[in-house]
Parts: C-alpha cells; sequence; structure tokens
C-alpha cells in the first residue's frame, strides 16, 4: 500500500512538466495561428486605429512571451481569465460544458466495453468461424462509418423520419432528467456504436494471441472447461491492451467529440473548443486544452494504475 | 470455415483494386474530374455517369477515382510516420525504462492530450494548407499511441524467460531488442496500424466537416463525404459513393491486416 | 358604490377572460435558431449580427429602419433639421416606459449617449460621430423632458442612418439600471417588445414580452411602428450546424430559421409544414484583386479575368437561382440601384485572351484564398477557377479557415480572394466599404483619389437626383479600375413552421419576432 501511494506521488508530480509543456504549446501554437480576436469583433468595416484600440484594450499588444508569463501567473493562482468573446469566466464555464461531454463520453464508452470485451472474446475463441468472420465484418463496418455521418443518418431516421426524439437541444439533466435522456441517445448511441468496432477487433487480437500461449493449452489439457479457460485466462491477460486502448480513447474523444456535439447541437467541451479556436477566443482555447490535457493525465494515471490488475506480469514499480 | 489464406487473398485484392484504380486515375479518368458542368449538375447515376454528378456536375466516378490517389497518399504516409516514430520511441521507452523512458513519456503524453483538431489546425496552417500539412498533424498525433502500444507490450515481454534467456547468453541490447522484442509488439503494432489507416482515412473527413480538412477543390473520399451532408436528401448518392469507398478500403486492410499478423507472429511458426 | 364594485367585478373578470384567451395562443414558447452564440447584449459594444439581432429586441434608438432600409422615428415622434443641416432636434414620444416601469426621458438619453461617446465603453461606432467617420457631433443638449438635440458640426445626409445602424445597437436608449454602480453593463433596461430572461452560454439566449411596451401605432416595418409581442417567450437557440437546424424545423423543435440557404429553398419550399419566404438583400459577395499584386497591379489581366468569367450563371449557381447577377457595389434592391449599376457585361474569351496577351500573361498562377465558413465563397473560387482556365488564366485555389480570410483581408495580404460584405444601407457607404487610401487602411480594395473626393462629396448631398448622378460617375470610375468584381448583393431567406403567424423577411436580415404569434388551434 505505501509503495502504491507512493507510485501515485511519483506519478502525479511527473505530471507536471507534461501539463508545463503542453501550456507552453498551447500558448505559442494559439498564438502562430494567423488572425485575432479583434478583427474577428470589429468585422470587414474595422479601421486600422480602431483594431488597435481593441487589441490594447485586451492585452494582445505586449509580447507575447510576457503575456504567456502574466498567463502562466494567473493559472496557478487558479485564475483562467475571461472569455474575449463574451466575457464570461473561462472556468465555469468550462466545468459546465465538461458535465456534458463527460456523461456522453464516459456512458457510451462504457457500453462499448461491455459489448467489445465478450463480442472480441467469442470471435477470438471461434476465429475464422461465422461467429467470428460476423463480429468482424460488423466491427469493421463501425470502425469505416465517419462519426458524424452516422449522426446524421440516426438524426434523421429517429428525429426526422419516426419522430421518437428530439433533433436540437439541451436539457441538463439537473433540471428534467427524463426529458434530458431523450437528448442524449443519440450522440451516445453513435459514439458507441464508433467505438465498438475498435475496442472489439483490439479485444479480438490479444486475445487470439493469449489463446496461443502455452499456458492456454496447458489450462485445456488439465481438462478445465472452455468457459473457465476463456474467463479465468484468457479474458485477464487480453484485457490489458484493450484496457491501454480504452484509456487512449477516453482521453482523445474529449477533443474528437465536438464533430458530435456539433451535429446534435450539444453545449459540450469540444463545441466550446472549436468556437473557441475558430473566433480565435485565446484564453477559452488555452483553458480547455489545458484542462483537457489535465483530465488526459488523471484518465492515464488510473488506467495505468489499474493495470498490474489485469495483467499480472506487469507490476507497479 | 475459412482458411486462413482467404483474409490474405481477400484483402489482397480489394487493395490492389483500389491501388489499381489509383494508379489509373494518374493517367485516364471518364471524364475531367475538376470539368465543371452546371447543366448536369446533382443528376442521378445514369449510363453517361456512372456514380451520378455533384453540385457542380462533376462527374464522381472521377472524382472518386483522383481522391483515391490522395487518401492512399495521405492514409499510407501518415500511418508509416506514425509507425515509425512511435515504434522506434516506443521500443527505447519501454525497454530503458528510467529517464529516457519518462522523459519519452512526458512528451508523448503532452502530445496525446493535445486534441488533435488544434494540432491539426496548427500545424495546417503553420505548413500551409495542403496534404503534407495534414499528414504531419495527424502523424505526430498518432504517434504517442504507437508508442503506448508498443512500450506496454515491451514491458510485458521484457518479463518473459525467452528475453531473459537471450540477456543471459550475452546478446547485445540491440539485438534483443531488435530479434526478441521487436517480434513481440508486430501483432499491436500491425492491429493499430491498420486501425490508423481507416482513422486517417475518418480524420480527414471530420476536419473537411468542421472545416479544416484537406483543402479541396482537390478531391479527398473525407471531403467528398462531409460536401455530400448538404445534399443527403437530395442526391444520397453523393455521399454513398465515397462512404462505401472508404468501407471497402478499411475492409481490405483489416483482413490483409490479420492476415500478416497470422503470417508473421514468431510463435505461428512454432507450431 | 355597490354598482360602482359590480361594474369592477365585471371588468376584472372581462379582463381575465381576454388575458386568458390571449394567453393561450401565446402560451407556448417560439424557438428562432441562431448559428452562433451572441456575444454579449450590450448594444454596439462586442457584438456580431446574432447580437445586434437580439438586442435590437429590448432596446430602441431614436431612429431606426424601415422594411426598405429608410430611416423613420422610433423612440423619436419628430425630427426637425435645421436649414444648414447641422442641428438635429428630437421630440421624444409620450408615455414611453423601459421594461422595469420607469419612464423615458431625455435625461436618460444624454446618458446613455454619454456613455455611447465615452471611448472606453468601445462603441463600435464611436468614430462615426466623433469626426474621423460620417458625422461630428459637437454637443448634445436636452432642454427639456421630452426633447433632446444634436448639433453637428457639418451637414451630412448619413447622421440619422448612422444613429440607425444595426451594428451600432440602433443607438439604443437603455435605462440606467442597465449598468451597475461600477460603470459595467449588467443587460439591456429598454424600451423594446422583450426583455432578457435567460443567456445559457452556448445554448439559447430567451427573452420574455415587455409587460410595460408602449406601441406607438402604425405600420409595423422594419425597426419601427406597432412592435406589440404576441408570444410570452421567444428562445433563440443556438445550433451552429446548418442541416441540424433544417431537421429540427422539420421535426418542430424550432420555430423559425431566419437565414436559409440558397440550396434548401426548393426542398423547403415544397414541404407542406413549413413556409418559406424571400427577399433580396444588400450584402455583396464578390471577388477582389490586390491591385498592388506583382501580377494583378496590371489592370488588363483583371479585366481580363472579369471578362473569362460568365457571371450570370456563376450567380445562378451560387445562390440557385434566388439572386440576380449584380456587378455593382450598390445592391440591387437599394433605390440608386439603376440602369447603369444593373448592366453585366458580356462573357468574351477572345477579348480576354488578347488582353492576357497584351500584358504579357504567360500562365504565373494566381492564388485565390476562399473559406469554407461561407460554402457560397469557396463554390466561387471553384466556378472562377474553371471559368477561367478557359482563357488560359491558372488560378490555385487556398482554403483558409475564416478567421485567417479575415486577417489576410484587413491586412491586404493576399493575390486575389473570395470575399463577403455585411449589408451596407446606403450607397456611399457601399462605397466606403471598398474605397481608401491603402497606405493608411490596408483592407480597401479600391484606392482612387479622385473616387474617394466623389464618395466623400456624396455623403454632403440629400438631393436624390445629384446624388444618382455621382454614383453613376463612381460606377464608371470602379468598373474601368476592375479593383473588385461584385457578383450579387444576395437573397435573404426565412423559413418557418406552417403555424406561425406574421413572420416576415427583409433586406436587413435580422429576424423580428414581435407581431408574430402561433396560429389558433396549432
Amino acid at each position: 500500500m505505501h509503495a502504491l501511494s507512493k507510485y501515485v506521488a511519483k506519478r502525479l508530480l511527473w505530471t507536471l512538466p507534461t501539463l508545463l509543456i503542453v501550456a507552453v504549446m498551447v500558448f505559442f501554437l494559439v498564438r502562430m495561428i494567423p488572425g485575432d480576436p479583434a478583427q474577428l469583433i470589429l468585422g470587414d468595416s474595422a479601421s486600422p486605429e480602431e483594431l488597435a484600440n481593441l487589441r490594447a484594450n485586451l492585452g494582445l499588444d505586449q509580447s507575447v512571451p510576457l503575456q504567456f508569463l502574466y498567463w502562466l501567473g494567473n493559472v496557478l493562482q487558479g485564475d483562467l481569465g475571461h472569455s474575449i468573446s463574451n466575457g464570461a469566466s473561462v472556468l465555469p464555464l468550462m466545468l459546465d460544458r465538461f458535465q456534458v461531454s463527460a456523461i456522453i463520453v464516459l456512458v457510451a464508452v462504457a457500453l462499448a466495453t461491455l459489448i467489445a470485451v465478450p463480442a472480441g472474446l467469442i470471435a477470438a475463441w471461434r476465429q475464422n468461424e461465422h461467429v467470428d468472420i460476423a463480429i468482424v465484418a460488423a466491427s469493421t463496418l463501425l470502425m469505416s462509418i465517419p462519426s458524424f455521418w452516422l449522426g446524421l443518418m440516426l438524426l434523421l431516421a429517429f428525429g426526422l423520419k419516426l419522430g421518437w426524439l428530439p433533433v436540437v437541444g439541451y436539457v441538463p439533466f439537473t433540471e428534467k432528467p427524463w426529458t434530458a435522456i431523450t437528448y442524449v441517445i443519440l450522440p451516445v448511441v453513435t459514439l458507441m456504436l464508433i467505438e465498438v468496432g475498435v475496442l472489439t477487433r483490439m479485444m479480438r487480437a490479444s486475445a487470439i494471441e493469449i489463446l496461443r500461449l502455452e499456458y492456454v493449452m496447458h489450462a485445456r489439457a488439465k481438462g478445465l472447461s472452455e468457459r473457465k479457460v476463456l474467463l479465468r485466462h484468457v479474458l485477464p491477460n487480453a484485457f490489458a491492451p484493450t484496457w491501454t486502448m480504452i484509456g487512449l480513447v477516453l482521453g482523445g474523444l474529449l477533443g474528437g467529440i465536438a464533430v458530435l456535439e456539433t451535429v446534435f447541437t450539444l453545449p459540450g467541451l469540444g463545441r466550446l473548443l472549436v468556437d473557441a479556436i475558430f473566433a480565435r477566443d485565446y484564453p477559452v482555447v488555452q483553458g480547455c486544452l489545458l484542462f483537457t490535457a489535465l483530465i488526459y493525465v488523471i484518465v492515464n494515471l488510473i488506467v495505468d494504475l489499474c493495470y498490474p490488475l489485469f495483467d499480472p506480469r506487469v507490476t507497479a514499480s | 470455415m475459412i482458411r486462413q489464406p482467404a483474409n490474405l487473398v481477400i484483402g489482397s485484392l480489394l487493395l490492389i483494386f483500389i491501388g489499381g484504380i489509383a494508379l489509373l486515375a494518374l493517367f485516364w479518368t471518364p471524364y475531367d474530374p475538376a470539368a465543371i458542368k452546371l447543366i448536369s449538375k446533382l443528376k442521378p447515376p445514369s449510363a453517361q455517369f456512372w456514380l451520378g454528378t455533384d453540385e457542380f456536375g462533376r462527374d464522381v466516378v472521377s472524382r472518386l477515382m483522383t481522391g483515391a490517389v490522395q487518401s492512399m497518399t495521405v492514409a499510407i504516409l501518415t500511418v508509416a510516420f506514425a509507425v515509425t516514430a512511435g515504434t522506434i520511441t516506443g521500443l527505447i521507452a519501454g525497454y530503458t525504462r528510467g529517464l529516457v523512458d519518462r522523459i519519452l513519456m512526458v512528451f508523448s503524453d503532452a502530445l496525446l492530450a493535445f486534441p488533435g483538431t488544434l494540432l491539426a489546425l496548427g500545424l495546417m496552417v503553420i505548413s500551409g494548407p495542403n496534404k503534407y500539412g495534414i499528414i504531419l498533424a495527424l502523424g505526430v498525433a498518432y504517434s504517442p499511441s504507437v508508442l503506448r502500444i508498443v512500450r506496454a507490450s515491451v514491458l510485458s515481454a521484457r518479463e518473459r524467460e525467452y528475453v531473459e534467456a537471450s540477456r543471459v547468453i550475452g546478446n547485445s541490447e540491440f539485438t534483443t531488442m531488435f530479434k526478441h522484442i521487436l517480434p513481440n509488439c508486430t501483432a499491436p503494432i500491425v492491429v493499430l496500424a491498420t486501425s490508423m489507416f481507416g482513422w486517417v482515412v475518418l480524420a480527414e473527413s471530420s476536419l473537411s466537416f468542421l472545416g479544416l480538412g484537406v483543402p479541396p477543390p482537390a478531391p479527398t473520399w473525407g471531403n467528398m463525404l462531409s460536401a455530400a451532408r448538404t445534399y443527403i436528401e437530395k442526391a444520397p448518392w453523393l455521399g454513398l459513393a465515397p462512404g462505401i469507398c472508404i468501407s471497402l478500403t478499411l475492409l481490405g486492410i483489416n483482413l490483409l491486416g490479420d492476415a500478416l499478423r497470422d503470417r508473421f507472429d514468431p510463435r505461428m511458426e512454432q507450431r | 358604490m355597490k354598482y360602482r364594485s359590480l361594474l369592477k367585478t365585471t371588468a376584472v373578470m372581462a379582463l381575465l377572460a381576454a388575458t386568458a384567451d390571449t394567453a393561450m395562443a401565446q402560451d407556448k414558447m417560439m424557438r428562432v435558431r441562431i448559428n452562433a452564440d451572441i456575444r454579449s447584449t450590450d448594444p454596439g459594444v462586442n457584438r456580431d449580427a446574432n447580437s445586434d439581432a437580439i438586442v435590437l429586441h429590448m432596446v430602441e434608438g431614436l431612429v431606426g429602419y424601415k422594411d426598405d432600409a429608410s430611416i423613420a422615428p422610433l423612440l423619436a415622434k419628430s425630427i426637425d433639421v435645421t436649414a444648414d443641416g447641422k442641428a438635429y432636434t428630437f421630440k421624444l414620444r409620450d408615455g414611453l416606459k423601459f421594461s422595469n416601469g420607469e419612464p423615458l426621458t431625455s435625461a436618460d438619453v444624454l446618458a446613455s449617449w454619454q456613455r455611447y461617446v465615452d471611448p472606453k465603453t468601445a462603441w463600435r461606432c464611436l468614430k462615426d460621430v466623433t469626426g474621423s467617420g460620417v458625422a461630428s457631433v459637437t454637443s448634445v443638449t436636452a432642454p427639456d423632458s421630452s426633447t433632446v438635440i444634436f448639433t453637428l458640426e457639418k451637414p451630412t445626409a448619413l447622421f440619422l442612418a448612422t444613429l440607425a445602424r444595426t451594428d451600432c445597437g440602433g443607438t439604443g436608449i437603455y435605462h440606467k439600471s442597465s449598468i451597475d454602480a461600477q460603470g459595467k453593463w449588467v443587460k439591456p433596461v429598454g424600451t423594446g417588445p422583450f426583455l432578457l430572461q435567460e443567456w445559457r452560454s452556448g445554448q439559447y439566449v430567451q427573452l420574455a414580452a415587455n409587460p410595460n411596451y408602449v406601441s406607438p401605432g402604425g405600420e409595423r416595418t422594419g425597426y419601427v411602428g406597432d412592435k406589440t409581442p404576441k408570444v410570452s417567450t421567444v428562445r433563440f437557440m443556438v445550433i451552429p450546424d446548418d442541416a441540424a437546424a433544417k431537421a429540427g424545423l422539420y421535426s418542430g423543435d424550432i420555430d423559425v430559421i431566419s437565414d436559409l440557404n440558397n440550396a434548401d429553398v426548393e426542398e423547403l419550399s415544397a414541404s407542406k409544414q413549413l413556409k418559406v419566404d424571400k427577399v433580396a438583400s444588400m450584402g455583396l459577395t464578390g471577388l477582389l484583386f490586390q491591385t498592388r499584386d506583382p501580377l494583378l497591379k496590371d489592370v488588363r489581366i483583371r479585366k481580363a479575368l472579369l471578362l473569362s468569367l460568365d457571371i450570370p450563371q456563376i450567380a445562378e449557381a451560387l445562390t440557385n437561382g434566388q439572386s440576380p447577377a449584380n456587378l455593382s457595389v450598390i445592391p440591387v434592391p437599394s433605390p440608386y440601384s439603376g440602369k447603369v449599376q444593373k448592366d453585366v457585361p458580356a462573357r468574351d474569351l477572345a477579348e480576354a485572351r488578347k488582353l492576357l496577351a497584351e500584358a504579357g500573361y504567360n500562365g504565373q498562377p494566381i492564388k485565390w484564398l476562399a473559406t469554407k465558413f461561407y460554402p457560397s465563397l469557396f463554390d466561387a473560387a471553384v466556378l472562377v477557377q474553371a471559368m477561367a482556365q478557359e482563357a488560359d488564366i491558372n488560378i490555385e485555389i487556398e482554403t483558409l479557415d475564416w478567421a485567417t480570410l479575415l486577417d489576410r483581408y484587413t491586412a491586404g495580404n493576399y493575390s486575389a480572394m473570395s470575399f463577403t460584405y455585411s449589408a451596407r444601407l446606403d450607397p456611399s457607404l457601399s462605397f466606403d466599404m471598398v474605397s481608401g487610401n491603402k497606405d493608411k487602411s490596408p483592407n480597401k480594395v479600391w484606392d482612387n483619389p479622385e473616387g474617394l473626393k466623389l464618395i466623400a462629396e456624396s455623403t454632403t448631398i440629400s438631393n436624390d437626383k445629384q446624388r444618382q448622378a455621382l454614383f453613376d460617375k463612381l460606377e464608371g470610375m470602379i468598373r474601368a479600375d476592375v479593383p473588385l468584381i461584385p457578383l450579387y448583393s444576395g437573397t435573404r431567406i426565412g423559413a418557418v413552421r406552417a403555424n406561425v403567424e406574421g413572420y416576415k423577411t427583409w433586406p436587413v436580415g435580422y429576424p423580428r419576432m414581435w407581431g408574430v404569434s402561433f396560429a389558433a388551434g396549432k
């Protein structure tokens, strides 16, 4: 137990340089992109003096390294600044949007895992038989559909043609839980279908690996039932790479979900970020990316901590 | 029950077919893929235009063929970039452990933690909006995934007896790494690389959807698909054609990936 | 006593019955699509088109637009201009009340004006009323509680038009409680038909009918006339994706889309569930050239490009036949768009090739900037590329995101680009939008000293005939220089659910939700 907490502390310490690198990358990358918020606010009729005035008001007339230090100083004090677009404080804005994305991502990935693990295991066990071919074909198909395309199709089918579910809008769970569910069903299902393909293939591939190992043959030779062999010996070992994949998927989705949030008009973190990039809303972009990075680091720490649970060969050291 | 080579045969045939179309497109297409003919816009498939025409009256078949070249180039180069960079760093990180590993992991975490959309936008703006920008952006964004998978496999492989044995025999670190550890990573790398191939094609279309993809007018399957969205009800063939092309390619590459893994997996031969 | 109380009860009953009756129709919320969140509710400060559209439901200025973009009194009941054109006397309407029930007096006009002209406020139109732009206001006084006098340094034809501008927030007058003790903007407390109920970032802005709205009566047109709200609540929903918005309209999740894509008109018009309404708008979509570009500085090459294009066909393709080609910077609906402005030169490939040969053009690539943010700008580039190729002009398209394109536009850093300007409601402003000294304002495309003088002159003249003559002359000059090729002025297309009554699309284009209601029985 002591070793574990020491490990966690050490890992957390190592996330600091990661976050610092992210902070530096974010800040300078964002400012290397041409265009600035002042121009977007003033539009096509802006005069050079007006632009200069607004830039000065926004503090954009200072040198970039100076702006960076100023920003970093505030971040360390827990102040992420205010949106240039609408003046909202970045931290509450982000947390508000994050709930929406987090619910969808977590539910979708959990459901996808519940489907992918047994499906991949069965496919590997019955490799090259009809079940396997069906599972591989289905997961390959799911992997080959762009998420926005699938989302739009589901929207057309269930929202428009059948009229079962609302097409646009969002209601927070805290207000009307049942209505809220109707708004998130389609995005969750879309995301789940997309992720099921990837996870199933990963699970199947690693299960096939394990099935070929000697100790599985030993187990079989010992006369253990197939059920026991699969559940006790194959599943835990084969799950390790899939687990890593889930970590990657979870961490990466917050950035990638922007597309779905656009199709389904959900006020999530991904869309906040993409809108902010297009509006060159620097404080929001910086805040969102730093926050996403933090979430990613935490998710991966949890994944790594769980690793020894599935793969007995790796010790947490 | 399908015999092992069936994977290989079907997969290769599909890829040869698509590769062949791409090669053919370098020399010949039924129509000029950029020729605009507004009188015949949004025409459904017919004897004249096999897969119909798009919103500018351009022939969909010709655009699909030219798109194959673009999409294949982007996907192959991106995957090659990510796999090479990721494998090398992953091997080093997993094998050496210690400080080098830590530093590599910090950087890979920073990259992974960075949503691909911004990385793509940023890098594409810096390199100019062209397909090399997107290759660089997606390649950089994906290589840490390879790194992590390779590192995980190495960590688990280096505990195995034969790696220990190789070291005891007195093989150099380098030999041990490439002869005994790398082959153990091939399966996850191949699986990941084939998935990644699909991701690249899809990511490119998602970026197009958000307005950041390979800039048209050069057709790619991704930007054809995202452009077709507007006409989803009026002209469904516009979306179906590139969609099916993407799916067929992915099916081919996945089948081939499975077959290759079975072929090259060292433990297969032992049996 | 008894009678009186009976009478009172009856009156109350009748009133209750009446309100109950209207409440039936009003109870449902009207949902309107906006394509991005608003920036603020501060009129003319940190704004964009969506912000203007919403804030103008809540505040009103002294004057406002009518449907045809001409100016009419709004909070004023009369406007007197002295013979020298320098003093404007506004008489305020009687009985005006803010949404919080407080009366509006000339003191509120002065207070709002003071805040507008304070540079710290960063009002969008500051320069237009303080000298460097259209007008210079030297003093504003209030001789009594219902009179305000604006005095200008010199006469201008555009003073009232500037006050009414939507991007100036209509120079809306707000109550002092709109601002907190520190001088920070809180929310608009105005005289408009609606008041702010809730703004949920990234989701919606919800307005409620203003119970204290006082109607001036008269026909509902533009931002003036009878603006009585007929629904209790209006929710402006942020829906960035066009396809999702369209689906929402079909499914009944939204009731009004004020700005539809040209490509969707045919399909939506065919639906029985919807009503589509369109009108020519006053923007400008066109092709800009950098006249200082090493290649394009040669007017013959620019002219050849113009001649290589079949502009009616481009306009037809880009707008799906909704807007005619318009090669003038003056938009089609403007009363100043006459014969000279409506002329469209025919395509002439032979002449184009001849001009290119004279200029010594030899297939050098021309980098053409476009963005997918506005699909028509990208499509325009594709069409131009294909047509110009027939005259052996080699165009390479570079697709950028909107902010980058705007940056290149502002800096004048491009050879050629497709661009779209927002609406300018007066021809002088239309010319001003493209003309200027490139050393001072690199975003301007037409730098012609004589032209600039004529444009300045056009802002001081009020006589229609004299102005028309000036604009005709300018038209000839700008067409000879070809610093840009306007393509069309655009069409504003609105669509509503079939049970929505009273919604009207207009050239300025912003949604207006007063006077709009749900049909009974649905």
